[in-house]
């Protein structure tokens, strides 16, 4: 029986198949490093960048992840770490963005511009000043020494003062006919209403923090505070020789690995805080 | 304030209550070949500490050599300098020169610094030296170093490895199979890595690299290190025997132990994991000459930033001590594949046992004999990557020639090197 082309060529399955592509495009790292993970004798064995397992599946590299890595200690101290930094920053972007969205004051325009600077600038320049800094306040070698240069965001306070620019005025006047205060109206009405821009600064701020290497290697030097990017490096690196890839891969999944199942899990809402803090 | 003066107070019954207060030390150290060696690194430390009672060190894991050099640089800036660092070996002149770190003598106390350095290779001891002092005590140290797939080799009717420039080329051409099936040569030309291996070709061809008796000159556009650029980009563009573009270390190795490339050249370094790895037989050889054998020292040693009290200085060098001691530093060698830089470590039974089984750790050692120290010049990485861009460049585009290419590296690097010049050499003293 000769096939349908016709079918096959309609529209809608062509559109599916690109996309299809696409997306294995798309996710060929992930699906290399998932597959190196379980590769035996990843330090390089035949066929090593081949994306087809064509392998004994092995949990090799993962018992070796697990015995060379301290992977609760390193968990903690990157949870800890994010939390710090976005509980304090979602405070403070709510706050300046408030300021800069509804409060009158002189130079307004020029001091947000300023801020906004801050964008521009390529975090290594500033390691030496941010460090001396943190020594000044006795903060070195601690994980709120790694947090407090993020305390105050810019991209997060430009990104609030969107949002609350984007809400009605009425609202808040309602409100201030009622008797609140500035600080009722932002916590009872605008807060609320923001809540999608704010669930969207979390994400990229969680994501972010989790992945960063090169500031936490500067400021943590006691092993007790070592975080999981800096833990998996610690161990898996190599720059003069080579390196275990099954044994990177197999650290890399154990970090991405909570940051996924949040994403997968709440994957509607997490889409929809972007659309919505964007349009509306 | 009463809270933070109350921990304060705890604190200090604390230390008081302890019989001997220890004076703690940090020592940064680097994982430049495997992570594996961080841990063992990490068990050396605890082994030390619990080895005496006066000092306590705090092993720091710091990320590459170049990394290593930002966090150690950027914690002395800030006032928190370590008193030991695990340095790669040519960074403690330009340390040195800017005074953030010290004279060994600093440490050492009546130690004679000259005769201890007398049990070190004599290539290990250029780098070590700054104005007639020692700034560093050299820990791992390396060479570049060929390795090749003798079942190749076989294969393909050579019988030996090769000694020349010409019988390289030749052995890799031979060794080369159509369509990137395999390649006869594979190099790493990624940063730090590239430069280190132009150097080697241009001691090969008989030159000098950089001056290394007053350290604001460089020899990027001279004979010896254009015939260097010349001879690697001709194995990528010419005889299609490597692959174009930059390659980097780890795609080197994992080419090798998939047998799609016959040789490659790796530091000596990694042969302890090139061992565990290689499932075929290899062997590793000296790197070909051109006009004489020579390559440069490469590997990390031990420096002390300024600014440290009397009590860590004393610490820090206990430690030093401890860990280049023949037996500690025979240790590391065998576990890591560098060689050990104080041959005294070669004179013990372990070390006899252990080459006499694995007799490839020994060409790196034979090697020594021809070799010179590493690129060491004011404001060494920006120098270095004058270079290292134009071999990138120069293995991505078959227009380039390489004597634009020197040209240009050169004109990069003076620029580079223009302000010590002009406040030293062009400067009555």
């Amino acid at each position: 029986m000769k096939p349908d082309i016709k079918k096959w060529l309609a529209p809608g399955a062509l559109l599916a198949a690109t996309m299809c592509a696409v997306v294995f495009l798309w996710s060929t790292p992930f699906l290399w490093m998932l597959i190196a993970s379980f590769r035996p004798d990843a330090g390089g064995g035949l066929g090593m960048a081949s994306l087809f397992p064509d392998f004994t599946p092995t949990l090799q590299s993962y018992r070796y992840a697990i015995e060379d890595g301290y992977w609760p200690l390193w968990f903690l101290n990157s949870t800890i770490l994010v939390t710090g930094t976005l509980v304090v920053q979602l405070v403070t972007i709510s706050l300046a963005g408030y300021a800069f969205a509804r409060i009158r004051f002189p130079g307004k325009e020029a001091i947000f511009y300023i801020f906004l600077l801050q964008l521009m600038l390529a975090p290594p320049v500033l390691i030496v000043p941010n460090l001396t800094t943190l020594v000044h306040l006795g903060l070195y070698d601690s994980l709120i020494g790694v947090m407090a240069p993020y305390w105050g965001s810019a991209f997060g306070t430009f990104l609030m003062r969107q949002t609350f620019r984007t809400i009605p005025k009425d609202f808040e006047e309602a409100a201030i006919i009622d008797g609140a205060s500035w600080w009722q109206v932002l916590r009872y009405v605008l807060i609320p209403l923001s809540l999608p821009g704010l669930t969207a600064f979390s994400i990229v701020s969680v994501v972010y923090h989790w992945n960063e290497f090169l500031w936490p290697l500067m400021v943590i030097n006691d092993p007790d505070k070592m975080v999981l990017t800096v833990g998996l490096v610690s161990f898996a690196q190599g720059a003069e020789g080579a390196s275990d890839w099954g044994l990177i891969a197999a650290g890399t999944l154990f970090i991405m690995a909570p940051l996924f199942i949040a994403f997968t899990a709440f994957q509607r809402q997490f889409v929809n805080s972007f659309m919505s803090s964007g349009v509306k | 304030m009463f809270i933070r003066s109350a921990v304060g107070a705890l604190c200090a019954g604390l230390i008081a209550s302890s019989a001997v207060a220890a004076e703690r030390i940090e020592f940064m150290f680097p994982a430049p070949v495997q992570g594996k060696l961080s841990r063992e690194m990490q068990k050396l430390v605890k082994e030390f500490n619990s080895s005496q009672d006066g000092v306590e060190v705090v092993g720091v894991f710091t990320g590459s050599y170049d990394d290593t050099k930002v966090k150690s640089q950027a914690a002395a800036e800030a006032g928190k300098p370590p008193a030991v660092v695990l340095m790669s070996a040519n960074f403690a002149t330009e340390l040195a020169m800017n005074d953030l770190i010290v004279p060994i003598k600093e440490l050492a106390g009546d130690t004679d610094l000259d005769g201890l350095m007398q049990e070190f290779w004599p290539a290990v001891r250029p780098n070590a030296y700054f104005n007639g002092d020692v700034y560093s005590i050299p820990f791992q140290n390396s060479t570049p170093i060929l390795y090749y797939n003798k079942e190749h080799f076989k294969e393909a009717g050579i019988t030996k490895a090769p000694e020349t420039w010409a019988e390289w080329v030749d052995a890799a051409k031979k060794l080369t199979k159509p369509e990137g099936e395999r390649w006869g040569i594979m190099m790493p030309s990624n940063y730090d890595y590239n430069g280190w291996l132009v150097q080697a070709l241009t001691m090969a061809n008989g030159g000098q690299f950089y001056n290394n008796v007053y350290p604001g000159e460089i020899f990027y556009d001279h004979a010896s290190t254009q015939g260097a650029l010349k001879f690697w980009r001709d194995f990528a563009h010419q005889h299609k025997a490597m692959p174009t573009g930059v390659t980097n270390s780890k795609q080197v190795s994992t080419s090798f132990f998939s047998g799609k490339a016959s040789m490659i050249v790796l530091s000596t370094g990694a042969l302890t994991f090139v061992r565990e790895n290689a499932k075929f037989d290899y062997d590793v050889a000296f790197m070909p000459r051109n006009i004489r054998n020579s390559v440069p020292i490469g590997g990390a040693s031990l420096v002390s930033f300024k600014g440290t009290t009397d009590a860590q200085k004393k610490g820090a060098w206990e430690f030093i001590s401890w860990l280049t001691s023949p037996e500690k530093i025979g240790h590391w060698s065998r576990f890591t594949g560098y060689f050990a830089p104080r041959q005294t470590a070669y004179d013990l039974p372990e070390m006899k046992k252990f080459t006499a089984e694995h007799p490839d750790a020994l060409r790196a050692v034979e090697q020594l004999a021809y070799a010179g120290p590493w690129i060491a010049t004011y404001n060494t990485v920006a120098v270095r990557k004058a270079v290292e861009d134009e071999m990138q460049a120069l293995l991505s585009d078959p227009e380039l020639t390489f004597r634009e290419a020197a040209a240009r590296a050169q004109k990069n690097a003076d620029a580079v090197l223009a302000p010590y010049a002009e406040q030293t050499a062009l400067t009555l003293k």
